[in-house]
Order: structure tokens, then sequence, then C-alpha cells
């Protein structure tokens, strides 16, 4: 999503997590990420959204928080990663301030590691990214659908690489094995905004509960 | 009312009552104080001289103060009534016994018996002869003989009430009922004599004699009930408890068999352990269809069988979908499956099961060998189980963008159980995409394409449209998203532009409900939404994996509508034959009909846009639904709210369907249809037992007797006794003031005062 602020850090996290999806999964996907204000006339025609900065970033105008929300209550998924781990300055309060106008009567909310996000392809039990300030996400949530996602662990921090090729950061403190997980958390979040609750079907508990025992 | 003179022996005194007390108190102290005085006589024989006469004497003073006379009356006896009731049902039409007459003989013949002892107790009672049918009417014996009962009810408490309502306000009282009957009651005491009527039956205050008419014996195979719900689940089971009585079938094995409008649903035998039994036999079958549909239950007829047409017991019932269940596969997550589920999932009447492709064979998940049970939350696609075993158990398939080129994910072998799930009835949904039709490729690979109703006809056109309603769009219920075909085309003008679909060419009995607006196949605009009927099953294809645009994209205005939502509620509620989905609405009115009365039928038109038909052209057909005889056929105009009832004459007894199709200024309004079963006989003739436990309940609980046969006579029938009332004047007759009196008295008191002066007590 493009904003006032530095919203292009993590151009190519989307792009390996784009990669990563098709790779590992049987979604079919464009590899570029599609930057797109919120204004734009074709934002309802993405509905998975990836907002993040790695410090402050302006407010919205009416419009923009207006267009967000319908976007939003029906049937968008906003993705928001603090690249800058902040927690209560930089992008934490830009973003908390920001949804508090957009969804006042939706607050932020730890999600528990039972949500059906943890185990939408992978089964997680927490919820790493290139931090752990956090063991788990916030959501808000829309009628039982977890419309908003924001990890203070710049999830896609652990999947940048430089003009290089390289990893541009080393997950801290797990290393390899956390750059790992934060690549599982971005993809059951991109599963989990294609196939909602589907993991939480009657079908599936019995066989989820038992393998995580 | 002849009078007669009747004597009273009465008090004369003129003395108040308390002081004609007073002093029998005193003349009994007197006598007690001359007997204390005495006491101590030695001789016997005296003291009991003096007991006797001062005794004596003092009755006869007791006698003078009461100035006793004699009265005399001229009174009459009130004559009473006692109606005698003769059952009138059809029931008594059965033979008493086996090669007998007929109960109702029998009760003629009763009556002209007792006839003169009618007469001989005529000066006390008048009977007057009742016939109940179940109406209260004065009959003669000649009557009864020549007037066969045809009554299709018996209801001996009504006939009861009614006797004793005529009681109220006549000179003559109601001194007792002598009920002729077979006691086979299908009213208010069918299932016995419960504390209530017992009740009422004490309260009615007058003795009822029962009279038992008829004999076990016959010989009679009868379906006396079909125990069942009104309406079952369509694929979930239902049980039905015939009720089977046999009289005259010790030991022998009857076949009872369920039929659905002539097709044989089951067969169960059952055996009768004694000649006057009730075997309950246990159907449970599973609907596979909605509507409503009339099952028969029959039973052999044997020549002996005094009936034959409660053999056969038929009735309708009508057959719903609890939630829609529908199963949703997908080939693979994408946004079309995605708003899709939301929209599933939301619908209250939906029970949505799902499957996802979300990893294909060459994936690489990334997890180590060996390590994906613990990391990934994968299960197998449990295909054989849902295609193969419980298939059945959907009402609504869903495929989309399911390819067949992976034969490790692909359906094609289970080609033939879709076939079959949708020729039986079942509802199937295609969505295109990349992989549905053809791999994206000019040629099909497609194995449904036998039930789809289009075809593969060549790559994919990714040029953006917006879709177009077709002629057959504008008035069909799944693409109607508003009241009327303009307003509809102009909600689906509305949508944003969809970015592909696939090429397809629609199957010569399909119908094109959207289309491309300027793409052509063979000449035609490309199809987008296609409809089919398919043997007993619906389909549905939509040419595309874009769908969604009409939901999420199409809130980028900032106008929310749900016509996302409604075109799916339209489209899964179309597939599975909602009956409110349709233009024609026929009802059959009621659904079970009693032998000899019409069949009623409703008939509600609507136009395209579902509001009323009025003057709407209606042909009606009453068909038979075993062979599909068309048994009549009318035809009429829809009034202003579109409504219509029609009867048909009173048809033979059986299963039928009732068809109807309409038109209005020439143009077809659709179809319908609805079952009724007409019953072969009512429930008066189906059961021929002598109910005779219920006659003597009721015996019981008035104070009445109760006869097993018509020989009894009337000096056993309990009947309360005609009161006597005084109708003359009276005239008084002293019989005290006679000399002889006065002298006895004064002879036993001296004779007293001699005793005892004798004896030396004066």
């Amino acid at each position: 999503m493009k904003h006032g602020g530095r919203w292009d850090v993590r151009t190519s996290g989307l792009r390996r997590l784009a990669w990563e999806l098709q790779r590992r999964t049987s979604v079919e996907v464009l590899l570029e990420a599609r930057p797109m204000s919120l204004d734009s006339p074709k934002l309802f025609e993405h509905p998975f959204l990836y907002l993040s900065s790695d410090g402050d970033f302006p407010s919205f105008s009416a419009s923009e928080v207006e267009n967000l929300r319908r976007y939003l209550t029906f049937g968008g998924f906003l993705f928001a990663d603090a690249n800058d781990g902040s927690d209560g300055a930089g992008f934490d309060a830009a973003v908390r301030r920001e949804l508090g106008r957009v969804l006042p009567q939706t607050p932020l909310a730890a999600l528990p590691l039972t949500h059906v996000i943890f185990k939408s392809f992978f089964l997680l039990d927490s919820a790493p990214g290139r931090f752990l300030n956090k063991t788990t996400v916030e959501a808000c949530v829309l009628n039982k659908r977890a419309a908003v996602v924001y990890s203070q662990n710049d999830v896609l921090g652990a999947l940048n690489r430089d003009e290089a090729g390289t990893w541009e950061y080393e997950p801290s403190p797990g290393g390899t094995r956390q750059r790992e997980l934060a690549t599982r958390l971005a993809l059951n979040l991109a599963m989990y905004s294609l196939c909602l609750d589907y993991k939480d079907d009657a079908v599936h508990l019995p066989l989820i509960m038992n393998r995580r025992r | 009312m002849e009078s007669h003179d009747t004597l009273q022996l009465v008090s004369l005194s003129p003395v108040p009552s308390w002081a004609l007390v007073a002093l029998s108190l005193a003349a009994v102290f007197g006598v007690g104080f001359a007997c204390w005085g005495v006491r101590h006589e030695a001789s016997r024989r005296r003291k009991w001289l003096m007991w006797s006469l001062r005794v004596l004497a003092g009755v006869c003073a007791l006698f003078f103060l009461l100035e006793p006379g004699l009265r005399r009356l001229q009174v009459a006896r009130v004559k009473n009534r006692v109606a005698v009731l003769v059952d009138r049902s059809g029931s008594m039409a059965f033979p008493v016994e086996p090669k007998a007459g007929s109960r109702n003989d029998a009760v003629a013949d009763a009556i002209a018996k007792l006839s003169p002892e009618f007469q001989a107790m005529g000066d006390r009672y008048a009977f007057d002869v009742f016939g109940f049918d179940p109406e209260l009417g004065a009959v003669t014996v000649e009557q009864l003989r020549a007037q066969p009962p045809l009554a299709n009810r018996t209801d001996l408490f009504g006939a009861l009430r009614a006797v004793k309502a005529g009681d109220s306000g006549g000179a003559r009282k109601l001194a007792g009922v002598i009920l002729f009957s077979d006691g086979a009651d299908n009213a208010d005491l069918a299932s016995g004599l419960g504390e209530r009527p017992r009740a009422m039956l004490e309260q009615l205050g007058v003795p009822v004699t029962t009279v038992a008419v008829g004999k076990g014996g016959l010989t009679d195979l009868s379906i006396d009930a079909v125990k069942v719900d009104d309406f079952a689940f369509v694929r979930n089971s239902i049980s039905a408890d015939v009720e089977v009585h046999g009289r005259g079938f010790k030991d022998q094995a009857v076949q009872v068999v369920l039929k659905r409008e002539g097709a044989i649903v089951a067969t169960k035998s059952t055996t009768f352990t004694s000649n006057d039994e009730t075997q309950t036999v246990k159907f449970t079958f599973t609907p596979d269809q909605t509507g409503r549909f009339v099952y028969t239950v029959t039973v052999p007829t044997y020549p002996e069988e005094v009936v034959a047409e409660n053999n056969t017991r038929s009735f309708a019932l009508k057959v719903i979908r609890d939630r829609v269940r529908v199963l949703l596969v997908a080939g693979r997550p994408t946004w079309d499956e995605r708003f899709l589920r939301g929209v599933l999932r939301q619908d209250a009447n939906v029970e949505l099961i799902s499957f996802y492709i979300l990893r294909n064979g060459s994936d690489d998940s990334g997890v180590p060998a060996g390590l994906e049970q613990q990391e990934l939350s994968l299960i197998p696609f449990p295909r054989d189980e849902i295609f193969q075993k419980k298939i059945d158990t959907f009402d609504v398939i869903v495929v989309l963008n399911f390819g067949h080129e992976d034969s490790s994910i692909s359906l094609a072998q289970y080609r033939r159980d879709i076939e079959h799930y949708v020729e039986q009835g079942g509802a199937f949904a295609y969505l295109g995409g990349d992989r549905s039709f053809g791999e994206a490729q000019a040629t099909s690979m497609n194995p449904f394409e036998r039930v789809l109703p289009v075809t593969t006809a060549g790559p994919g056109d990714f040029s953006p449209f917006i879709a177009k309603l077709t002629a057959a769009g504008q008035r069909h219920p799944i693409t109607a998203l508003a009241v009327g075909g303009t307003s509809s085309e102009a909600a689906w003008a509305a949508f944003p532009a969809i970015p592909g679909m696939n090429l397809t060419r629609a199957r010569a009995d399909a119908t094109v409900l959207l289309a491309h607006p300027t793409t052509l196949v063979d000449g035609k605009p490309a199809p987008l939404l296609t409809i089919a009927e398919q043997g007993r099953g619906r389909v549905l294809a939509i040419s595309t994996d874009a769908s969604w645009y009409w939901a999420f994209p199409s809130h980028a205005s900032g106008a929310p509508t749900r016509n996302y939502e409604r075109f799916w509620s339209n489209a899964i509620r179309w597939l599975v034959r909602d009956p409110d989905l349709t233009t024609l609405s026929v009802t059959a009115d009621p659904s079970s009909v009693e032998p000899g009365k019409p069949v009623g039928v409703v008939v509600v038109a609507r136009l395209p846009d579902y509001q009323p038909a009025p003057g709407a052209k209606v042909v009606v057909e009453l068909v038979d639904a075993n062979d599909g005889r068309v048994v009549g056929t009318q035809t009429a105009e829809a009034g202003a709210d579109g409504t219509l009832r029609i009867e048909f004459p009173p048809p033979p007894p059986g299963a039928y369907k009732v068809n109807a199709r309409a038109t209005k200024d020439e143009k077809p309004l659709g179809e319908g249809t609805d079952a009724v079963a007409v019953r072969a006989v009512g429930p008066e003739l189906a059961d021929a037992r002598v109910n005779a436990p219920l006659l003597e309940a009721i015996a019981k609980a008035t104070g009445g007797a109760f006869f097993d046969s018509v020989n009894f006579t009337l000096s056993d029938v309990p009947l309360r006794e005609p009161p006597l009332v005084e109708v003359g004047r009276s005239r008084d007759e002293a019989v005290w003031d006679r000399w002889y009196w006065l002298t006895l008295l004064v002879v036993l008191l001296g004779l007293e005062w001699a005793v005892r002066r004798r004896f030396g007590y004066v």
C-alpha cells in the first residue's frame, strides 16, 4: 500500500513471498506486487493488501480512511508489518493511530495461537519475523474474519533480499530457522486470506488436533 | 297419565310440634318413673304386669296427643323417556358373524322383538328409537331394514350428548338409554374411554345400557393406521409404522408392500400369532427427491375377507430439505473460491463441506521429509469417500477450477459417479478457470462434459467485459437480482467488468442466462452462465473463475449491494428445486382425500418477475400416478391475485399427481406439480371389529347394563323410576276421635290403679 511514508522497503520480501507461494502451494500468483494507493480505483481488484514502513507515516486522508474501511468491511485483507519492529513509536504508533480511525469499533487484539491463521497451511506455535518481539500477531476481527493482521516482528524483513540477492537481515534471535518460520507465517497469512477458516472445518480438526499433541 | 288414590297416615293435632315433642317426652318420663317405682317388687310377674299396663297407658296418651288421621291423595305417575339409539354407520353393514346377516338387520330384529315389552311398559316409559349417522334422527324398524347404514363416521359420545341435550326442559325425563352399536367408534372414543370422556359420561346422569352388535370370528385383514410424520428431509431416512390388523389369520405370514406412486419402495412380512391381533410393521426409507409424494401401503386381499378396501392405505409425504448440503471442491485457493466460500458460509440455509487442493504433487512445501505430518496441516483428499460413498448426501456439488491433468487430484475417475448423481436428482455446478475447461487449451479435457450444459470451445478470452443478460436471463429466477427484468438487467450492467472467461459453447438443450457482450462462439454470444436439466437433476456452468468480481470489486464504487449473495442464493435454490422458486405453485388441498370427496387444487401463478399473474390461463391435469393416465383436465383463469382453486370430481381410490401449466398472453409461466392420495375407505370401513370393551366401559361409567348380544329383556335394563305427582285434591279423615280409643285409655288407667292398689303401691 502506498502511503506518505516509506512504503516500499519490503518489495523484495513481497516478491519472495509470492515465489514461496508458487513453490510451496497450489496458489497461482503474479510474482510482482502491485503498488496501490488507497484511493486507487483498482484497489478492490486486489483483496490482499500489505501495509508496512520502517517508521512513522502521515495520516490517511478522510477519503482514504473511508475507502480502507469499505475495503476491509466487504472482504479485503490487510497485513500490516512493522518493518522497524517498533512498539509504541514509529510504525507501531502510526498504524495503531490509523487503524483506530478506520475501524474505531474494532480495535487490534492479540490472536491466540489456536487461531486458524496458525494452521492454514503450516502448523505454527509462534509468529516470528525478522524479530521475535511478540509471540503472536494482533488482528481486527470483522464478522469472525480477521480483516487486519498486524505483526510487530517485521515478517517480510526476514524474506527481504538486497540487490545482490543475499538476505538483507539476519533474523534475531533464531537465525535461519526463524527465517523459515517467518516465511511459513507469511504463507499462512496469504493462505488465510484465500481460504478463510477452511482449516477450522470439522473435517480437518481431528487430524490437526492429533498432530498438535 | 292415569290417576289413582293413595292414603297417607298423618297427625291432625293442632298443637304445635314443639309442644307435641315436650308432651311426648313427659309421657315417656311418666312411664319410666312409674316403672322405677316398682323396681323392688319381688314378683317378676307383678312387676311386668304393672310395667305393661303403664306403657300401654302411655301409648294411648300419646295417641290422643298426636291425633292421627288418614290423608287421601289423588296422584299420577309421570311417564319417562327411554332413548333407543341405533348406530347407522357403515360398519353396521358388516355381518354379525361369518355367513350371517348384517349387524344392522340384527338390530332391527332385536327392536322388533322388544316392541311388546316396550308396549307393556308403556304406562311408565315412552321408548323413542333414534338412528345416529352421526346426526340423531327418529327411525323405525321398517326404515332400519329398508335403508342400509352408510354413515362414514361413528360418534357414540356425540350421539349420547345429543340425546341428553334433548332431555332439557321437557316434561318427560330421560330414564335411560339403550345403545345398539358395534362400538367401532372413530371419533372421540376411538382410542378408548379416557378419563375425560368417562367423567363426561358420568355427568349424563342416566344409565346407558349398551348392546354389542356383532361377534368375533370375521376374517379380515386391514391396515388400521400408518404412523408417519407429515414431512421428511430429503436424503434422510424416515420411518413409517404400519399397523396391520389380522382377524382369522393366525400363524399366517402376510406381505406388506410400501410403494411410492407405483414403484415398490420396500416389502416386509409379518406373521400373526393369534386370530385377532395387530402387528406393527416398521418401514424405514430414504426419500431422494424433494416435493410431495403419495406412498401406498398394501397387504394382499383374500377372498374370505369382510372388507377388501381396507387392505390399502395411502398417505402423502412432503419431502423437504433440511439445510442445503453443499460440497465445494476447489482445484486451488483462488479469490473466486474465497468469496464463494464467504457467501456460502454466511448463508444459514447452507451446510458447507469443502475440500481445496492446497498443494500439488509437484509443489515443495519446504518441510524436510518425514516432518510433513508434524509441520503441515494438510490432510489427504478423501476422493473415494466423497464421490463414491457419500455423494448422495450432498444436495449440490460445486467444482471450482479443478484440473484433470494431474491424476493424483483429478476427478475424472469419478465421472460416472457424478453423472449418476446428477441423473438421479443431484445438482452440479461447474465453475471455470485456467484448469476447468481443457486446462486453458483449445481441446477439451473435461471429463464431465456429458452432464455439463457447455463444452469447451477454445482457449480463454482475456479481454475484460461486462456480462450481458440474455433474453432467458431477463426472466430467470437465478439472474433475478431485482424485481422486474429491467431492474435485473440494470443490476447486472452495474457489475464491474470481469477480466476474462473460458470460451465454451452451450449444449442444444441448455439455457444461457449470461453471455459475453461481443465475443461469439459458433455465431452466438459466448455463454458465461449456462444451465440445463439433466435427467432428474440440474446443472449449472460459469465459464470464468472471476465471478468474485461481482462481489468484492463491486463495492469499490461505494454503493454496497448484496447482488453477489443474491445471485448465489438464487442459483443454489434453483439447483435444489426450491419450491418457492417457481412461477407456478400447485398445491393439492387437502393432500389426502377421503373416498367420495372431490380433489381440490390451489394454483398460484406468478409472472417471471414473481408478481401475481391475474388472468393467467391455467391447465390442471389429474394424473394417475401409477400408470400416467390422465383422469381429468380442467382449464380456468387465475384471479386478480394470481390464485385459482379448482375441484375434480371424486376419482377412484389411488395415488394421483396434479400437474399444472400456465400461460399469460400466450407466454408460458411455468409448470408445477403436487401429489394427492385418495383413500380407498374412510376410517369407518377400515375397521371391521366389534369393540365390546368400549361399550362395556360406557355402560359401567353410567350405571347401565352391558349385553354382548341382542338377546336380552327389558326387565334387565336399569331405568330410572318415573316420579309420582299430586294431580287432585286431598282429604283428611280423623281416626283418633272414636269412643273405643277413649274407653281403652280409661280401662288401662283404671286397671293399672286397681293393680297397684291390690299390690300395695297406692
